[in-house]
């Protein structure tokens, strides 16, 4: 018997994520090598958001981000112990590594290195050194640095310059200089400049409704104008929003339907939209989603950096994002 | 998964290959160790480990990493060291593109094939080999005309080629026809703005009022088409924003669309100001949202009109944007009092 999608099934899904380091005789798990990395760092910070952390051993994740280290490269994070160094993997090893306290295992300069290494004339970031380039990369270096306390020996200017570069005349951003907005890149660029104390460089209001449009009938975000709506915009749309302090301008009601009915009532996780098979990016942004619309039971999580708020605050690193107050359940 | 079946043998099982020594994937933490998938994913992989610890460039590495990436499309090493290989060994890059379109056009949504031809094309320095690339995303368009890596690349393309002749030229009226054949798709609009106001001027268009007129005719006409259609409305206030035309210019044409049964048909048609096409749902959204804007800018007694759409926006037309709504009749109202 399944039970219903009127409740974010809690229990459920931490046992979905724990339950994903077991089934590994699949091909899909080796496919999915590339993001082995990343796929651990939204399954320990969905369980984070769940209040759930001790679901993952903390000791063997440590182990497995440290057998990640490529030397090699100069100083990064493969997604796999024999995989290179990129970008995107070298930001989540450090989320990982912070939220479970274990920084202290990194040689820091190195990283630090690494990612100021990877930064182009034009200003903008490539993921490794085989050159591809976006604004998801960029905003991974600016995150990093941020996370390690060396965001002062970033070039700035060069940077905000390329963001820059990237709007378009809707008001939002692109992967690319050229490019179409996409709720996504909207996210990565708009998290950049509030890291980089320089959302002055957008029109918010403007931005603000690009992003309240995105949600269609059924009440889910889409990524772009007549595009389907998905669970994972649940995120990058509404941690933008957060983060420019909109949120209250779309219907959170009717989101917070959405994401629940793509929830596996039988096995645990969160599709991209109802009847479709869960994954672990799906469940960690539709839970991240829901804990900025204050559903009730949650951890707050930080839409800038996209850890558990707590975390960040000790830092010292909060932004002036604003969710929805969390709930009374 | 591999196109080819069992009668393949096995790295392991080819004898021009046993000068490689296969490097087992890791396997180091238990609990997150694996194992059990495709026996010849494995094999292909055990075989480029040893390959990349050799540091071999040579052609047979083409023919294993094209292996690898057949299996799985997203492994970036393979495609990586692929590059690599090709440069070392001086191989025909425009040979190496034919050899990908097929492969291009199945696995489209996968960034390393797009990132694989930009690489070719910035090695090749041809224009001839872009105007091809223009063609071939083209077609790639014609099966998903929204697929943003193969925009984001012919976008790459024109711009860092830069030829009106031989790129230039078709852009405009090529997007035309996409539009033609669906007028909502956000992607070809982006790519309108693109080429006509934000990548320099094309030939012929050196005159920006005409310009500027002959887009706003364009958008009001495919307005007319399909009024609820945001991505038109967007390029209509892009147009007017980056000619700096106010809004209150479109005035009239506006109006036709915040009625709620459409007015009769002029007998002498308005060029200027096409009507809705029969059966459109009116009003549109969007027509009201640009109606109060128009008297908002207008200020002074204009405001109480501008409150009156954002009402029946909030409570009506556009409920689930409510809070917006209202949120804009509380900063309307503050800047007539200040
Ligand atoms: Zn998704």
């Amino acid at each position: 018997m399944s039970a219903s999608t009127s409740t974010l099934l809690i229990p459920l899904h931490a046992k979905y994520v724990q339950s994903l380091g077991e089934s590994k005789d699949d091909l899909m798990y080796h496919l999915t090598a590339h993001l082995r990395m990343n796929a651990i760092y939204w399954g320990l910070t969905a369980l984070c958001t769940m209040n759930h952390k001790d679901a993952l051993n903390r000791e063997e994740m440590i182990e497995f981000v440290m057998s990640c280290w490529d030397d090699e490269a100069g100083g990064g994070f493969g997604a796999h112990p024999d995989h290179d160094a990129h970008i995107h993997s070298t930001l989540s090893a450090i989320q990982i590594l912070i939220m479970q306290d274990a920084l202290d295992r990194v040689d820091v300069d190195r990283v630090v290195k690494f990612i100021l290494s990877l930064q182009q004339p034009s200003g903008v970031f490539a993921g490794d050194q085989w050159g591809e380039i976006d604004t998801r990369f960029l905003y991974c270096a600016v995150n990093a640095l941020s996370l390690l306390g060396r965001l002062h020996e970033l070039d700035v200017e060069k940077t905000v310059g390329y963001v820059r570069q990237c709007r378009n005349f809707d008001g939002g951003f692109g992967a690319v200089a050229g490019a179409e907005s996409h709720a996504a890149m909207v996210f990565v660029c708009t998290a950049t400049l509030a890291i980089l104390d320089r959302l002055d460089e957008i029109d918010q209001e403007m931005l603000g409704w690009w992003l309240a449009e995105r949600q269609v009938p059924s009440g889910g975000l889409n990524g772009r104008p007549e595009k389907l709506e998905d669970v994972c915009y649940s995120f990058w749309v509404l941690s933008a929003m957060a983060i420019l302090k909109k949120v209250p301008w779309i219907d959170s009601d009717k989101l917070i339907a959405f994401i629940l009915s793509a929830q596996d009532t039988d096995h645990g996780g969160i599709a991209d939209r109802p009847g479709n098979q869960a994954d672990v990016f799906h469940t960690h942004f539709g839970i991240a989603g829901l804990s900025l619309l204050g559903y009730p039971g949650l951890a707050d999580l930080d839409p800038v950096y996209c850890m558990p708020a707590r975390v960040i605050e000790r830092m010292g690193l909060r932004k002036g994002w604003e969710g929805l107050p969390r709930k009374a359940s | 998964m591999s196109a080819e079946s069992e009668d393949v043998p096995l790295y392991a099982e080819r004898p021009e290959w046993s000068d490689v020594v296969p490097v087992p994937q890791y396997q180091g933490v238990d609990a997150l160790a694996p194992i059990n998938y495709s026996a010849e994913y494995q094999d292909a992989t055990d075989y480029f480990r040893g390959i990349i610890r050799m540091g071999e460039t040579s052609p047979r590495v083409l023919k294993l990493t094209r292996d690898i990436i057949n299996m799985n499309p997203a492994h970036y090493s393979a495609w990586q060291y692929r590059y690599k290989t090709l440069i070392a060994i001086g191989a025909d890059l425009t040979e190496e593109l034919r050899q990908m379109d097929d492969f291009a056009l199945t696995n489209m949504k996968t960034y390393q094939v797009w990132h694989h031809r930009r690489l070719l094309l910035t090695a090749l320095r041809s224009r001839d080999a872009a105007a091809g690339e223009l063609a071939f995303t083209a077609r790639v368009l014609a099966a998903d005309a929204k697929n943003y890596h193969t925009w984001s690349y012919r976008q790459w393309l024109l711009a860092h080629f830069n030829d009106e002749e031989r790129l230039w030229a078709g852009e405009r009226a090529w997007v035309e026809d996409l539009l033609e054949k669906d007028v909502r798709n956000n992607s070809a609009w982006h790519h309108r703005f693109f080429v006509v106001w934000s990548s320099g001027v094309r030939e012929g268009d050196e005159d920006r009022e005409a310009v500027g007129r002959r887009e706003l005719a364009f958008a009001k006409e495919k307005i007319a088409l399909a009024p609820n259609n945001p991505s038109a409305w967007n390029y209509l206030r892009g147009v007017l924003e980056h000619t700096k035309t106010p809004l209150s210019a479109l005035t009239t044409f506006v109006q036709l669309y915040t009625v709620s049964s459409p007015s009769i048909a002029p007998e002498v048609m308005d060029l200027d100001n096409p009507v809705p096409t029969e059966g459109a749902q009116l009003p549109c959204v969007n027509a009201l949202e640009f109606q109060a804007d128009i008297y908002e800018q207008e200020g002074g007694t204009q405001i109480t009109k501008a409150v009156e759409i954002w009402k029946s926006l909030a409570n009506e037309y556009d409920t689930m944007r409510k809070k917006y709504w209202e949120y804009r009749i509380k900063e309307g109202l503050q800047t007539t009092h200040t």
